[in-house]
């Protein structure tokens, strides 16, 4: 009994030895790469095609193996081998122990749980933790890019290179602005930077001539046809309102300034 | 939990995976499997990508990273089957888009297992190039990764067939270098996947420039050469 055990432990040592050294072989060789899929291929066919018993079958009387060979996971699940049935069934069960599709799933379950974790607000602005860092250096300069410094109330938008104040609050709104695209910077940020001219609205109502630009909250009467061409304004700059608006507006300087007190609508 | 099972069986039975494709074992059921899969983990990849702007572009490419892949594979795969084809292949349109779900599938897998070290950095650091690169750097990893085993299951799905090693070698090369162009420009044209800070969410920004340009521009800006705009 115990000289069958020793052959059999001993051809399987001479199998394993064979393996080894075939594998070695075909990686040494120039086309390893496409050789070493030969005897894999052929090997895994083999061991499909044929009778999936690599050992003698084990009487029922068997003793257990030798104490130095762990009867671990690979030896339980070598019934496994692939079969007609088990094919039919699922993927065979692998010679490993299973627990990566468990580990994915879990892995997966806490990213989810993290993605909105890190998605909460977390005051009433808005912030979560994704979004929390300061983003002064994060800053990507694309035209529409607006910004405001810290302690300066004026509201600047980046277009062709160049940061242009928005002169009011209507041109803010007529432009589709929202508080929310403002990017708040530091001090100073405007300085390192080419300020280009000015956006304004400039508006007018039908009932009356004049032409008014409007600069904050007051409306500012542009004296003449030349004053308006000097300042790069075109008629399609002009906004219509009613005159009954423009009339609430309080008047401002008039451009060129020192015109004396400018006409109402 | 059954589809992820599937996985175990790709990173550790490797060998028997292809055969079974080979032999067209259950293809309909392991396409299934690597399908759910994957855009499973594409779709949680994505949402951690976008979180760094707001929930919207987290959502947005939640959905747009795996519409990313699935498309790049629908675009590629007919040049790799014929191409196959012509080099004497006997593969089915079947298995050819496994072989495809498996390197997507593989791809997947290693952006999930990236998701924490990119996690990480959302929270700790604040830099936008920087950030996309990463990102890139983690595409690259995993891509190559994927391909590899696209690469070493196609030798094994196709070995004994007409057509020479060489030449079976050379079809799967050159489909990977059309696979990473043609991903890469799918890539642009979905974009934005990280979302630009300071600029209001949109799901798809204007085309113009390409994807290559980006990144040596994002790489220009992290080395303080100069500045994208």
């Amino acid at each position: 009994m115990k000289e069958n055990k020793d052959i059999r432990w001993d051809q399987l040592l001479d199998l394993l030895a064979e393996e080894v050294a075939e594998r070695l072989r075909a990686e040494s060789r120039p086309d390893a790469a496409v050789d070493w899929d030969r005897p894999a291929v052929e090997a895994a066919e083999r061991s499909q095609e044929e009778e999936p018993t690599p050992r003698p079958a084990e009487p029922v009387s068997e003793p257990a193996p030798p104490p130095e060979m762990e009867v671990g996971p690979e030896a339980e699940a070598e019934p496994a081998t692939p079969t007609e049935s088990t094919e039919l069934e699922g993927p065979p069960a692998p010679p490993f122990p299973s627990h990566t599709a468990r580990l994915l799933g879990r892995l997966a379950l806490g990213l989810l749980a993290l993605v909105i974790v890190i998605n909460i607000p977390i005051n009433r602005h808005g912030t979560t933790l994704a979004t929390a860092m300061p983003d002064r250096r994060a800053l990507v300069f694309r035209d529409g890019l607006v910004v405001k410094e810290e302690d300066d109330p004026e509201i600047y938008v980046y277009e062709d290179g160049r940061f242009r104040w928005i002169s009011s609050l209507r041109a803010f709104e007529m432009r589709g602005y929202v508080w929310e695209d403002v990017h708040v910077v530091e001090d100073g940020f405007l300085e390192e930077h080419t300020i280009g001219p000015p956006i304004h609205v400039i508006l007018k109502c039908r009932e009356s001539p004049h032409i008014y630009l409007l600069e904050g909250e007051e409306k500012r009467w542009i004296v003449d046809i030349e004053a308006f061409e000097a300042r790069g304004y075109v008629w399609e700059d002009v906004e219509f309102v009613s005159c009954g608006y423009l009339r609430e507006l309080p008047d401002g300087e008039t451009i060129p300034p020192g015109q004396g007190p400018p006409p109402q609508p | 939990m059954g589809n992820l099972s599937i996985i175990e069986t790709i990173l550790r039975d490797r060998e028997t995976f292809f055969l079974e494709i080979r032999q067209g074992k259950g293809l309909g059921r392991k396409m299934r499997a690597m399908l759910i899969s994957s855009v499973a983990f594409f779709a949680l990849y994505g949402a951690v990508m976008g979180s760094s702007h707001s929930l919207w572009q987290a959502l947005s490419s939640a959905a747009k990273l795996p519409l990313l892949f699935l498309t790049t594979l629908v675009v590629c795969a007919p040049t790799l089957y014929f191409f196959n084809l012509n080099f004497g292949s006997n593969q089915s349109l079947s298995q050819n888009v496994a072989l495809m779900l498996t390197t997507i599938t593989v791809t997947s897998v290693l952006l999930l297992s990236f998701s924490p070290v990119v996690t990480f950095f959302l929270l700790t650091t604040s830099q936008y190039q920087f950030f996309k690169l990463l990102n890139v750097g983690v595409f690259t990893i995993s891509g190559i990764v994927g391909v590899t085993f696209l690469s070493r299951g196609m030798m094994i799905v196709s070995y004994g067939g007409d057509e020479s090693a060489r030449a079976r070698r050379r079809v799967v090369w050159m489909w990977i270098v059309l696979y990473a162009f043609v991903g890469s420009q799918m890539a642009w044209t979905l974009r934005p996947f990280v979302g630009a800070p300071g600029l209001p969410f949109e799901l798809f920004r204007q085309l113009g420039g390409n994807f290559y340009a980006n990144v040596l521009a994002s790489i220009g800006e992290i080395l303080g050469f100069v500045t994208v705009r």
